[in-house]
């Protein structure tokens, strides 16, 4: 197997060993993005020069020589981030600088070769907006990639890279990981890299997180985003809890198989146990954290700067960034209420199970020309669909991970999501692994079609 | 509950109150915005919460300090 194909920690492994040429494994990477980025649309910018004066500076960190992509979410020394969009609803304009991300990874030895497409203004779950146009899955390229972190999922999924940062404001980093067969980590508020994004003194739900193909290179990936080591476990006994309602039920017969065989996989795994347990408003939760999280975008915004907005955004996000500034204030302080509540009843539940498990989308990744799902309520927008099982993780601070269990119809990918205490994060990635075990690693060892046939031949 | 009519006045008035232009596709995104939310946000205002008052300045990396409701 060529280097570039291998594991995130396999190439720095062999790095470390002077088993791979980092500078070899560098240029390789440039002429595989040129070779593959074309049909998905992954990468929007690459950056030999800078790339190659990273690896010279390069510490002999965890991750020394490795290359990744970052989202287009935050400020490279060299480029600011865009959003995906063609200019950003903030009173300032980001500049270059070296933002936390940047600075995480540069400490850890690693190579940032590209930035990741993202859906623009990070305000879909499926990727098919963005000012540099549509990221593509490289499952079936005529599917999302998911969003918004879609050029991160892309891109390491089609293997240009074995790691990229993405971020997870409302299921961005879960959700691309689903429908590209990866494992996506969105850890615990607060413990990742996050500064220099336009929103970090603002936030209360946006997090940076690792997409790669499995648990063991999160573990990895996110050890450089958390600034230390995330320990392994071993997840035994775990208790899995199962909420059974219209959110977590309403999914495609294939993805509740897929769920339910990986969850029994998985307490078999362990020699655990499956609960099942209440979790009420779950939909007031999605509502809590949609509302949240736009109010926490308008810092700054003012209708003369609305006015003034870049005819080149998307109408969508034209409309709704406007559309934010009626939300009723009254609205956004019951929001925190049920914020409140939540975690509350998330502390209760916690001393009962270690982790929650429920799809992480309800069905797999729709067309690019009509992101819509067929689920047992009927037909929805995909970004309906999905933000009602994301968005318990970020209004309430916890971790989540989303780990491939199964291709469905059309061989696209079909995705679990764990959720841990506060904190938790080191035994969501210990259970991603074990549910690889129980597995026999079948899923995250599944390649698209995009890597399959180069794979093959070499 | 809000009629139909009420709901088709709600964005271009809220919009002209506070001043933000919109052209027509802006303004059907937000009457769609308006008709998928506005009704859940009605639903969330009657939230019966009790005496509930929201954590103050909630530190999100770790569990709650009180105990469950």
């Amino acid at each position: 197997m060529r280097a570039l194909d291998l594991s995130l920690r396999a190439q720095a492994a062999g790095i470390a060993a002077g088993e791979i040429d980092a500078g070899e494994l560098l240029e390789a990477t440039l002429e595989r993005i040129e070779e593959r980025n074309p049909a998905i649309n992954a990468i929007v910018e690459t950056f030999p020069e800078r790339s190659r004066e990273m690896l010279a500076a390069a510490p002999a960190g965890p991750l020394h020589g490795a290359p990744v992509v970052v989202k287009d979410e935050w400020p490279l020394p060299w480029r600011a981030q865009k959003f995906g969009a063609a200019q950003l609803p903030v009173p300032v304009q980001p500049t270059p600088a070296e933002s936390g991300p940047y600075r995480a990874l540069r400490d850890a030895g690693a190579v940032i070769v590209g930035v990741g497409n993202m859906h623009e203004l990070g305000s879909g779950s499926t990727g098919n907006v963005s000012v540099y146009g549509a990221a593509r899955n490289p499952w079936d390229v005529e599917r999302c990639p998911g969003g918004s972190s879609s050029g991160p999922a892309a891109a390491t999924a089609a293997r240009l890279v074995a790691g990229a940062v993405g971020a997870d404001g409302l299921g961005s980093v879960r959700f691309p990981a689903a429908y590209c067969g990866l494992t996506g980590l969105k850890p615990t508020f607060g413990r990742a890299a996050m500064a220099g994004h336009h929103m970090a003194a603002t936030t209360s739900l946006i997090v940076s997180g690792p997409l790669c193909a499995d648990a063991a290179d999160c573990r990895l990936l996110g050890s450089a985003l958390f600034g230390e080591a995330i320990p392994a476990g071993d997840a035994a006994g775990l208790r899995i809890g199962v909420v059974r309602d219209a959110v977590s039920e309403d999914v495609t017969p294939e993805v509740r198989e897929a769920c339910d065989e990986a969850i029994e996989g998985l307490r078999a795994e362990t020699g655990g146990s499956v609960h099942e347990v209440e979790l009420a408003d779950l939909e007031a939760t999605t509502l809590a954290g949609i509302l949240i999280i736009n109010a926490e975008s308008l810092d700054g915004v003012t209708p003369e700067l609305l006015n003034g907005l870049d005819p080149k955004v998307s109408p969508i996000n034209r409309g709704f960034v406007k559309y934010r500034m009626l939300l009723p204030a009254a609205a956004i302080v019951q929001a925190e209420r049920v914020r409140t509540l939540t975690r509350r009843r998330l502390a209760a539940l916690f001393a009962d199970v270690d982790l929650l498990a429920w799809p992480t989308i309800p069905a797999a990744a729709p067309p690019l020309d009509a992101p819509l799902v067929e689920l047992p309520s009927g037909t929805q927008t995909a970004d309906q669909a999905n933000v009602r099982g994301a968005a318990l993780a970020n209004l309430t601070g916890i971790p989540a991970i989303s780990v491939p269990v199964g291709l469905g119809e059309g061989d696209l990918p079909l995705a679990l999501q764990l959720q841990g205490a506060w904190g938790a994060d080191a035994l969501l990635l210990d259970a991603a692994e074990a549910l690889e075990r129980a597995n026999g690693r079948r899923w995250v060892e599944a390649w698209p079609p995009l890597a399959r046939a180069e794979a093959a031949e070499t | 509950m809000e009629t139909g009519e009420q709901a088709q006045d709600f964005v271009p008035a809220g919009l002209a109150s506070l001043g933000i232009e919109a052209d027509e596709v802006e303004l059907a995104v937000m009457q769609a915005a308006h008709s998928m939310f506005w009704p859940p946000i009605r639903d969330l205002l009657s939230m019966d919460l009790g005496g509930l008052q929201a954590e103050h300045d909630p530190d999100l990396s770790r569990a709650p300090e009180e105990d469950a409701a």
